[in-house]
């Protein structure tokens, strides 16, 4: 067992410091919100700022431009970005995406795509969901049907984070229908503005925007913009899914740490008749408990990581650190409301907020974390069944079929 | 950062699971649990053979000079089959003291034996407030002189040959080795629903010489301290194995138990229940990891050992409560082991300071003034 971080990580985690010093966040234009989960907004720039540091690459073989640094500097940068608070929103989708495209992509999308990347300027909207698919994506309607050297794609894609300002969809669409359920899937990457491609945001209940509907109406993509072999969509997907729930939820304990760091000092300088609130001996546990929480979460999530990088089997561990990420989220979330009491509902920018009003914003992005990626009840049911073995519920067409 | 017990120490762990298995079977730690003597000699001599007692000892005084990590893989297993005895009252807590605070002459005359279990020795800290915070000791003793008072929760003092007692001296706390057949100490069994043996000890009158010290006068408190830290982490293990073994036997339960027409686990409402255990055991097992190995290496540890013992000490009962949820009707009944474990778990999660005790540790470890 060896639990400390080795020199070269710690000397790597300097340099990020460092580079966030000499690059005040203030001083990055942002053009997508910051929906909680520890990745901060989207910024372009500083997505470009962190391409030109080759941080972008820096896990990638040396023939696609990358380093061949190891999964765990990849930790590491995350971890300073979130901690200081930066915006890399779509830093870990363009990661996956790489990842992706590094191990069963064509060679067009390796020449394309992977460049714009390690600069900062290709990032990527999930196409996954659907009005009628959620939870259970084998439900999903979009078709994408061959046709001479292009696919021809159609249908209505949803829930798809900063979709509007990202520069490819990953669209995932049914390309047979007499394969299994499972089998018949494929993975397109369809750059924005491909004509039939009609985006639209929809408002949250922060009142800003985050995710977007697509509907896809007959847009034609080149078959070698295929990620991945025709039917077996479904498997990426899933493996996808697995390491989505790793990279889309990592930073998220290093964030809920800022935020626990923001509410220690609140606590110690806001008295009440006289007295700290920190000596409050309820408030003084909910924050220990938070602080034992995060600890907690950590370990699940370096333990999931060492279990990657050893590139051991993954049934369960991936999910049941979501799971605690999200459910930990919205519990600090809560007890940054409650200490600071009236002033927590203030938004940003309004007169005498507190902590930047940034504790109501917290507090409503973080009731969509149990939602997205996977809903904290399929997650569960995940866990029991992949990692304990538990039997699967009956699938509903099974029993219908009877 | 590797989360993986060493090749000896997986070794050190799978030999213990064997062993137990074995050995201990739910069956006997039930019988053990009802009996005034609890874990037989036989079996003691046995854990001896295998060198247990001796994993905190220096190699020079007859141990294996093992680290608090190993201790922590081992007591895990402990828990895992609920063993009871007198391991952690004498080869942890009091095996750490002595190797703290003893003089070369002390560690010389007592090592050995502890660590090949021919002596059991335990720690008599706690009073009438309940704390084992040393600062809340108030026993007091003047050396040479007499003692009077009494000490309670004192663990395994029925087969002590020794009492390591911490008084009050002047401004400071004092440690002496009192032998537990020294004329005024009598030991009076207190009934606990976990079967684990605890006594209140009194002293009357009972004669102390200078040679009865541990250490010098004064310092009790900084020996102590890691003596309870390695006793914090080790009760927090015995948990982890606790809550581990229920949650393989409610896993069993589900796949097996047929209710509707198919096994129980097949419910989303017993699924999402058994999520829950394992997330609750793998955070308990990482942070108590994470934590005897800053100890083991030498590290500051303190805040992770009370944020180790504070999330176990809410996780592992959480865990036994819900497992008799799953288990139903069937582990209310005493043939049932599920309350052994529970039982357990609730005993070490009180044990050198509950939850509330630690979280304050934690809370200032965070900066909260």
């Amino acid at each position: 067992m060896d639990f400390a971080f080795t020199a070269d990580e710690r000397a790597f985690a300097e340099d990020v410091r460092r580079f966030l010093r000499a690059h005040p966040l203030e001083s990055f234009p942002l053009e997508g919100m910051d929906a909680g989960y520890g990745s901060g907004a989207h910024s372009r720039a500083f997505m470009r700022a962190l391409g030109a540091q080759g941080w972008l690459s820096m896990g990638w073989p040396a023939m696609y431009g990358g380093q061949e640094r190891p999964l765990f500097f990849k930790l590491v940068l995350l971890e300073e970005l979130a901690l200081a608070g930066a915006p890399f929103g779509p830093l870990a989708g363009c990661w996956q995406t790489a990842d992706a495209i590094i191990a069963y992509g064509s060679e067009r999308l390796r020449r394309e795509v992977l460049p714009a990347v390690a600069r900062g300027d290709g990032t990527f909207w999930q196409g996954y969901s659907e009005p009628g698919a959620g939870s259970d994506l084998l439900g999903l309607k979009t078709q994408a049907r061959r046709d001479g050297d292009d696919y021809v794609i159609r249908g209505h894609k949803i829930w798809s984070s900063h979709a509007g300002i990202a520069t490819y969809g990953l669209v995932f669409a049914r390309t047979s229908q007499e394969a299994r359920r499972s089998r018949g899937f494929s993975m397109f990457v369809v750059p924005n503005g491909t004509p039939g491609m009609d985006i639209r945001p929809i408002r949250s209940l922060t009142g800003e925007v985050y995710h977007y509907e697509t509907f896809l109406d007959d847009v034609r993509v080149p078959a070698d913009m295929r990620l991945g072999p025709e039917g077996e969509g479904f498997i990426a997907l899933l493996n996808g899914l697995d390491s989505d729930r790793f990279w889309g939820r990592f930073y998220k304990a290093p964030a809920l740490e800022r935020t626990l760091r923001q509410l220690v000092e609140y606590a110690n300088t806001t008295r009440v008749r006289g007295v700290p609130l920190a000596r409050d001996p309820s408030v003084r546990r909910r924050l220990a408990d938070a602080a034992v929480d995060l600890a907690a979460l950590r370990a699940l999530f370096y333990r999931a990581a060492c279990l990657m990088r050893d590139e051991a089997t993954i049934t369960y561990e991936t999910a049941v650190a979501k799971v605690m990420a999200d459910e930990t989220g919205q519990k600090i979330a809560q007890l940054g409301m409650d200490l600071l009491g009236p002033w927590g509902p203030l938004r940003e920018g309004s007169r005498g907020a507190k902590l930047g009003g940034q504790i109501s914003h917290g507090y409503l992005t973080s009731l969509g974390h149990t939602i997205a990626g996977g809903t904290a009840e399929v997650l569960r049911t995940t866990i029991a069944v992949r990692g304990l073995g538990l039997p699967a519920e009956p699938k509903a067409d099974a029993r219908n079929r009877g | 950062m590797d989360f993986r017990p060493s090749a000896p120490q997986q070794l050190l762990a799978s030999t213990a699971r064997e062993f137990l298995r074995r050995h201990a079977p739910p069956e006997r730690v039930q019988e053990w649990t009802l009996d005034a003597h609890g874990l037989p000699d036989t079996l003691w001599r046995r854990m001896a053979e295998l060198g247990w007692p001796g994993l905190l000892v220096a190699p020079e005084h007859g141990g294996s000079g093992g680290s608090l990590l190993d201790v922590v893989l081992l007591v895990e297993e402990m828990g895992y089959a609920c063993l009871p005895g007198p391991f952690i009252a004498s080869a942890v807590v009091a095996t750490s003291l002595l190797a703290e605070a003893g003089s070369a002459d002390q560690q010389k005359r007592m090592l050995p034996e502890l660590a090949t279990g021919e002596r059991i020795a335990t720690l008599a800290l706690v009073e009438e407030s309940g704390s084992s915070d040393p600062a809340d000791v108030a026993l007091a003793c003047s050396v040479p002189g007499r003692l009077t008072g009494r000490k309670l929760f004192v663990k395994d003092a029925h087969v002590a040959e020794h009492l390591i007692v911490a008084v009050r001296e002047g401004d400071g706390l004092s440690l002496l080795v009192l032998p537990t057949d020294r004329r005024g100490i009598s030991r009076l069994p207190l009934e606990a629903i976990s079967g684990e043996k605890l006594s209140e000890v009194v002293f009357d009158g009972v004669e102390v010489a200078a040679g009865d010290r541990l250490g010098a006068a004064g310092v009790g408190a900084a020996a102590l301290a890691p003596a309870l830290a390695a006793g914090t982490l080790a009760r927090t293990a015995e948990m982890v194995g606790g809550a581990q073994r229920i949650l393989d036997l409610v896993v069993e339960h589900a796949r097996t138990r047929v209710q509707g027409g198919r096994p129980i686990g097949g419910y989303q409402a017993i699924q999402h229940a058994c999520a829950d255990l394992v997330r609750d055991v793998d955070t308990a097992r990482g942070l108590l990891y994470l934590a005897a190995w800053k100890a083991a290496e030498g590290q500051p540890a303190e805040s992770d050992i009370a944020i180790a013992k504070a999330h176990a000490g809410e996780a592992c009962p959480a865990v036994a409560r819900r497992g008799h949820q799953i288990f139903g009707a069937i582990s209310y009944c005493e043939e049932h082991p599920l309350h052994l474990f529970h039982k357990r778990i609730q005993a070490a999660a009180l044990d050198f300071g509950d939850a509330q005790h630690h979280l304050e540790t934690v809370a200032r470890s965070i900066g909260l003034v």
